[in-house]
């Protein structure tokens, strides 16, 4: 059951679609990122939600009620800002407390209610601060409070956590899954962090030009990306063009990549050529030959130490890759710059881009 | 690297010339209103508060303050309550003839007070308003509009809009916004703007005489014309409750408001 409906959505600004019919359906209780580059419509789509936009087109259902119509302050959402927008007149307390002295709710249920939310975002003793005596992550914990005390029906989340700095970053988008999975509200988190997104999210919409590209589990967006936007977005990839040699039954191929020899998974005519993408991390190295003869003959341009793992620019004929490999898998001292190495990867790793198939 | 500073003691006696140069006047009125002598002189002669007696012999001077007051008071509030509003047009919406509306509520500071006077006589006569409080209020609202724009247009160009955003979320109405959110953090652009235009009102000579009658008269036209004819301590006295007028409406207004955090260039 959907719990958040869209449908359609339109948002033109100067006669340019910055949304085009869009459509999702978030579950009650579920992560959802809005993931993609700025300029992608993720934050339009969003304050439309909020209701800070009017939509040009399309509905917005939440809980089988369409509130397209409704004015920002009739929504019951909860929203969280990039830049905090805590109210610098009023103190921890009082901004906490705005939302439910607006819905008169009783002075001692304000008391208890925000010292609850205050809690559960750690900020106990910090009532009668004023936001500007805050740290950047305690201003975003006020805001998350203040956001969550009215009980909101969506929690909506504007890239919240990018002001802050990168270890803070971690810290807050764990608190935010924990505190989200502890009240199971539903909420959309905005971001252009695919880290980010790919950490927390149940699911992930991934956005471009105004569309959804894909809409998956972490997991799938990340190993089976549907279009060649999201393969190159999440994560780093490298193209590879293979030859189609001999087309076999159950859509398989024989490919020629590059002086070697792979069965592939595809559907595809004899003699075409198609480009692939793969991950970095799922070239290995091998330093000399194997003897089934799928390897690939690579120069190493250079090398970048990265803890964990080494970083090896090859060079295959005319192209040039990556492969990230684990520092415990092969020393990065047994590889120099301008040796010869084998590259191999498996077939199924190999994600077929869309386009000049 | 570390910068060279200079002692403190040259911030300290640079502040102090300062202090001197701008008080001086002031304090060369105060003072010389208590002198014994018949005419103005400082250092005072003797101390006495002769002067100040004397005034309650020309209640022509307190109805001229009162009058000066009551003026400088409706002013302050018509003034800020039309300078906020266009400071909120000029800076949230693009309309046509924006830029126009800019140039003509900054018009007054840039058009010399003489002619804006002899402008607002000639426009008063045509439509047949007649001296009184309320063509000198109108007078001074046009001079101190500009006052207020400034000074609110200021404190909203930083303005972070999402502020409002959050409170429109958490279920307040657009008004309830803007009395509840808004106002407050516009407040010291709000009140620095009304004392601008107190003050400039309260002060101004050269627009006043050329719209006052015999009978509405305000304070610093009066002490013109006095001075005209005769030069006695009285003079003195009645400029001395002027500036002590307005030393006690600062002191109110820091108490009640917080004046002091309005002209401070750091940030509250």
């Amino acid at each position: 059951m959907s719990y958040l409906k869209i449908e359609n959505l339109v948002k033109t600004y100067n006669k340019t679609e910055v949304v085009k019919k869009l459509s999702l359906e978030i579950k009650k209780g579920e992560l959802m990122s809005f993931l993609g580059p700025s300029g992608c419509g993720k934050t339009t789509t969003l304050n439309m939600i909020a209701g800070f936009l009017d939509v040009d087109g399309g509905k917005i259902e939440v809980d089988n009620e369409s509130v397209q119509h409704l004015p920002p302050n009739k929504r019951e959402m909860g929203m969280v800002f990039q830049n905090y927008a805590l109210f610098p007149h009023m103190t921890v307390f009082d901004n906490v407390a705005y939302g439910l002295k607006l819905r008169k709710v009783t002075k001692v249920e304000i008391k208890r209610r925000v010292q609850e939310v205050l809690e559960m975002v750690r900020l106990s003793g910090f009532e009668k601060r004023y936001p500007k005596e805050l740290s950047g992550g305690q201003q975003q914990r006020v805001s998350l409070a203040r956001a969550l005390v009215i009980k909101p029906k969506v929690l909506l989340l504007d890239e919240p956590l990018s002001n802050l700095d990168a270890k803070l970053r971690q810290q807050m988008r764990e608190e935010i899954v924990e505190i989200q999975k502890e009240l199971g509200i539903t909420t959309i988190f905005v971001t252009h962090d695919q880290e980010e997104a790919l950490a927390i999210s149940d699911r992930i919409a991934v956005m471009f030009e105004g569309r959804i590209e894909q809409v998956d589990t972490p997991a799938d967006i990340y190993n089976h990306p549907e279009t060649d936007f999201v393969s190159q977005f999440i994560g780093e990839v490298n193209r590879v063009r293979g030859k189609v040699l001999e087309v076999y039954e159950n859509n398989k191929c024989k490919l020629f990549f590059y002086g070697s020899e792979q069965i592939v998974s595809i559907h595809s005519k004899q003699n075409s050529e198609i480009d692939f993408f793969i991950r970095p991390e799922k070239i290995q190295i091998l330093t000399s030959p194997s003897n089934k003869g799928d390897e690939i003959k690579t120069i190493v341009e250079r090398k970048m130490f990265l803890g964990p793992k080494t970083r090896y620019f090859l060079k295959i004929e005319d192209n040039h890759i990556v492969a990230d490999i684990s520092n415990t898998m092969i020393n990065p001292n047994d590889i120099h710059q301008g040796s010869n190495v084998f590259a191999i990867w498996k077939p199924e790793d190999l994600l077929p881009s869309r386009k000049g198939r | 690297m570390k910068k060279k500073r200079l002692p403190s003691f040259v911030l300290n006696f640079s502040c102090l010339l300062i202090y001197v140069f701008l008080l001086a006047p002031i304090i060369v009125v105060l003072l010389s209103s208590l002198t014994t002598t018949e005419y103005i002189v400082f250092p005072p002669e003797g101390l006495t508060f002769r002067w100040y007696a004397e005034l309650l012999e020309h209640p022509e001077f307190i109805h001229s303050l009162l009058l000066s007051i009551l003026v400088a008071f409706l002013t302050a509030i018509i003034a800020t309550a039309i300078g906020t509003l266009a400071s909120l047009a000029i800076v949230r919406y693009e309309f046509k003839g924006k830029e126009a509306i800019v140039q003509l509520v900054g018009s007054p500071l840039l058009i010399p007070s003489v002619v804006f006077g002899v402008a607002l006589l000639q426009f008063y006569s045509w439509i047949g308003l007649a001296a009184s409080p309320l063509a000198l209020v109108i007078g001074h609202i046009i001079l101190t509009v500009p006052f207020v724009v400034r000074l609110v247009v200021a404190s909203l160009v930083g303005f972070d809009r999402s502020i409002e955003q959050a409170a429109l979320n958490l279920g307040a109405g657009p008004f309830k916004v803007f009395l509840q959110i808004t106002l407050p953090i516009i407040k010291s652009g709000i009140i620095a703007g009304a004392i601008f235009a107190f003050i400039t009102s309260f002060d101004d000579l050269t627009v006043a005489l050329f719209i006052v009658s015999t009978d509405v008269v305000t304070l610093p036209v009066r002490i013109y014309t006095y001075m005209q004819y005769q030069y006695d301590p009285i003079i003195t006295s009645i400029s001395s409750i002027m500036i002590l007028f307005t030393i006690v409406l600062m002191i109110i207004i820091e108490r009640v408001l917080g004046v002091g955090k309005i002209f401070s260039s750091k940030n509250q």
